[in-house]
């Protein structure tokens, strides 16, 4: 291996991606887009928009700025701050009089009912959700419900600061709140039915205890950047190595450098130091631009280096097999739309062991895990196989190559 | 320099080159002929080391093309006759590449460039050049790392003249330097002119070898075309008696007006030896 017959051989590779610009505007558009996830969804601002379910904004919206209004405007918990939005439904979207919501919206409206004089105080809520989907506002409701409850109880006690009120509920246990009041209303019913004051209950005490399982909620915005640095990956070594690669062998010049004293193992070599470093380099530009702390971590670049490697190892053996730059695009999608299925249908239809053996399969897992800094033992394990994947596929591409790389 | 001894090559059940026998000479511009098929590609295939011998020995340079492919590389330079440049790269950077390759210094590719006129077309793109540029910056390409051997496919198609005329004034001094040139061409004059010698295959064997006036003289036909006086016109055949008794008697009889003999013609002498017409 000689490092001049590399270097030159490394250096053509850049000055061909310099001369034929394609590849650079679509690595910078992944870059934008990066930023652009970065921007509009800061981390710290939403901690991922999973929570929210289906629902990204919901309009919380009033005939009139009432005390009600004001509190819940002041009350907005840190998370949902982005995806509630307060306005007049005066000032609503409207087409013919009717108002309009975007796709992914729902709406809280609040109106001052007071159409009958001596009727008693009301607020009309309407809950506005996607067709087919009632829970999609349910954190939005849980928030709402439990800011008008604390309202209400603050302004009975500013009215009637000597009476026995009944206290706040215990708004920590989630939405449980809701239930266990209605449990101790319907109790207090039957009580006062009954008529007599004895020690058990008709109706037994409810006790509620809300347990996660370990897990958390998809994380979309993690999930979005993992693929973004997965296609990164993906498209310098299972797109751009074969499809330049094949473009040199249709014009001879994959045979010119054969017939020079680069050797096949130099040429190969060229390739494997070029390819995957763009690759990473890009994902971790992408990586970076969402969480910098991420390039800390060890576990994130190990993870690179055996995506990229699993990669590279398909893009080669793609570019070996294919014969035309037509034939290695045409295999590359092949490959990644049926990888896809395999796993796919394996999900689907709960078949073991046949998903461990694509790198597709650990890749995104492990670079997810990376990402959003949620990494357990498992996702260890999913690296070795990567790294596994990775060592085979490169092995494979490289007989390949040596056999009949450049013909 | 270049010896071929007992070459077969075989694709499937056909014999693209059976039992081909050549020595070719250092410092030696050896052209090599033939019609289509005949398996000349398939011959500078085996010599690139492109296609593995059926059966056979070849060496360049005393080293098995096969065994010692890794020696035999850097001895040699190769013109396609299918251009093959980074399309995106100026003449210059193709050639600086190249050399890097080569390990020969960059100004080298600059001499290449300015030894085949394209100094002032270096810097344009490769995707703006005309064909014969595009051949002419294969040949400096060729020239880089200045090989013992040189093997060309049809070096000055699609060449003007004064370009071809470049291209064999490089040949021969090529040559005197003492680099073996071997070289297929559809063009007889430039065989005639330029081969010291020629070696003529047809279906994978070899029909002729010599140089081209020796093939020349040993294979035309020796005709004298006559126009009489009437002003009809006469071929008569020299190589046969009756040809010759008949010439003499119609010009000791004045019935002859005009009166040529056929040029030595190449083209002719390939016909006749491969009974097929030229590629």
């Amino acid at each position: 291996m000689r490092l001049y017959v590399l270097h030159a051989l490394v250096v053509k590779e850049a000055q061909r991606h310099l001369a034929n610009r394609g590849g650079i505007v679509l690595a910078m558009l992944l870059v934008a887009a990066a930023v652009l996830l970065s921007v509009f969804a800061p981390e710290e601002a939403t901690g991922g928009t999973g929570m929210v379910g289906g629902v990204h904004h919901c309009f919380v919206e009033f005939d009139r700025a009432s005390p009600l209004v004001e509190h819940l405007k002041e009350n907005v918990p840190p998370e949902l701050k982005l995806q509630i939005v307060f306005r007049e439904l005066a000032k609503a979207d409207e087409i013919n009089g009717i108002i309009v919501y975007p796709t992914g919206t729902g709406a809280l409206q609040l109106r001052q009912d007071t159409r009958v004089p001596d009727r008693r105080p009301a607020v009309k809520v309407d809950i506005w959700h996607p067709e087919g989907d009632p829970s999609a506002l349910a954190p939005y409701e849980a928030w709402f419900w439990k800011e008008s409850r604390r309202f209400f109880a603050a302004r009975a006690r500013e009215k009637l600061s000597t009476a026995d009120l009944p206290p706040d509920p215990d708004f920590g246990a989630g939405s449980s709140w809701l239930v266990l009041e209605a449990h101790a209303r319907l109790q207090e019913r039957v009580e006062a039915a009954r008529g007599t004051k004895e020690a058990r209950p008709l109706v037994p005490d409810l006790v509620i205890d809300r347990k996660g399982l370990g897990g958390r909620v998809l994380d979309f915005r993690a999930a979005i950047a993992t693929g973004m640095v997965v296609f990164a990956l993906y498209f310098a070594c299972v797109y751009l190595l074969p499809t330049l690669n094949c473009e040199e062998r249709e014009r001879g010049v994959l045979l010119a450098q054969a017939l020079s004293p680069a050797s096949p193992a130099e040429i190969i070599t060229a390739k494997f130091l070029f390819y995957p470093t763009a690759g990473i380099v890009l994902a971790a530009i992408i990586a970076g631009v969402y969480k910098v702390a991420v390039l800390k971590s060890l576990f994130f670049w190990l993870s690179l280096l055996a995506v990229a490697g699993g990669f590279l190892g398909i893009g080669m053996t793609v570019a070996t097999l294919a014969r035309t730059q037509r034939a290695a695009f045409m295999g590359g999608m092949c490959y990644l739309l049926s990888v896809s299925m395999v796993l796919l249908i394996c999900s689907t239809n709960g078949i073991p062991f046949l998903p461990y053996v694509a790198v597709e399969y650990h890749g995104p897992r492990i670079l997810h895990a990376a990402l959003a800094g949620e990494v357990q033992t498992y996702h260890w394990h999913h690296l070795l196989g990567a790294i596994g994947l990775a060592a085979a596929w490169l092995a494979a591409a490289g007989w390949l190559f040596r056999r009949r790389g450049w013909q | 320099m270049i010896h071929l001894s007992g070459l077969r090559v075989l694709y499937g059940s056909f014999a693209a080159v059976d039992g081909l026998d050549l020595d070719i000479r250092r410092g030696e511009l050896f052209g090599l002929l033939g019609p289509n098929g005949a398996g000349k590609s398939t011959t500078i295939r085996v010599l690139i080391g492109q296609r593995r011998p059926s059966a056979g020995k070849v060496t360049v340079g005393g080293f098995d093309v096969v065994r010692e492919w890794a020696k035999v590389k850097p001895i040699f330079g190769y013109v396609p006759d299918r251009e093959n440049h980074f399309e995106e790269f100026t003449g210059r950077r193709n050639l600086e590449f190249f050399a890097r390759l080569y390990g020969v210094p960059r100004r080298r590719a600059q001499d290449c460039l300015a030894m085949v006129e394209l100094d002032e077309a270096a810097d344009l793109p490769v995707r703006g050049y005309s064909l014969g540029m595009r051949k002419k910056l294969l040949l400096a390409r060729a020239l880089l790392h200045e090989p013992q051997v040189l093997y060309l496919d049809e070096p000055t198609a699609n060449l003007d003249i004064h370009s071809a005329e470049v291209v064999h004034r490089i040949l021969r001094e090529r040559v005197k330097l003492g680099a073996t040139i071997v070289l297929t061409t559809h063009d007889m004059d430039e065989v005639e002119r330029i081969c010291d010698r020629v070696g003529i295959v047809c279906r994978g064997k070899l029909v002729a070898l010599d140089s081209p006036l020796a093939l020349k003289q040993e294979h035309t036909e020796r005709m004298v075309d006559v126009t009489r006086p009437d002003g009809e016109r006469v071929v008569f055949d020299l190589d046969a008696d009756s040809g010759r008794r008949a010439l003499a008697d119609l010009v000791v009889a004045g019935g002859v007006a005009a009166m040529r003999t056929r040029e030595f013609d190449f083209h002719a002498t390939f016909l006749k030896l491969t009974g097929q017409a030229f590629e």
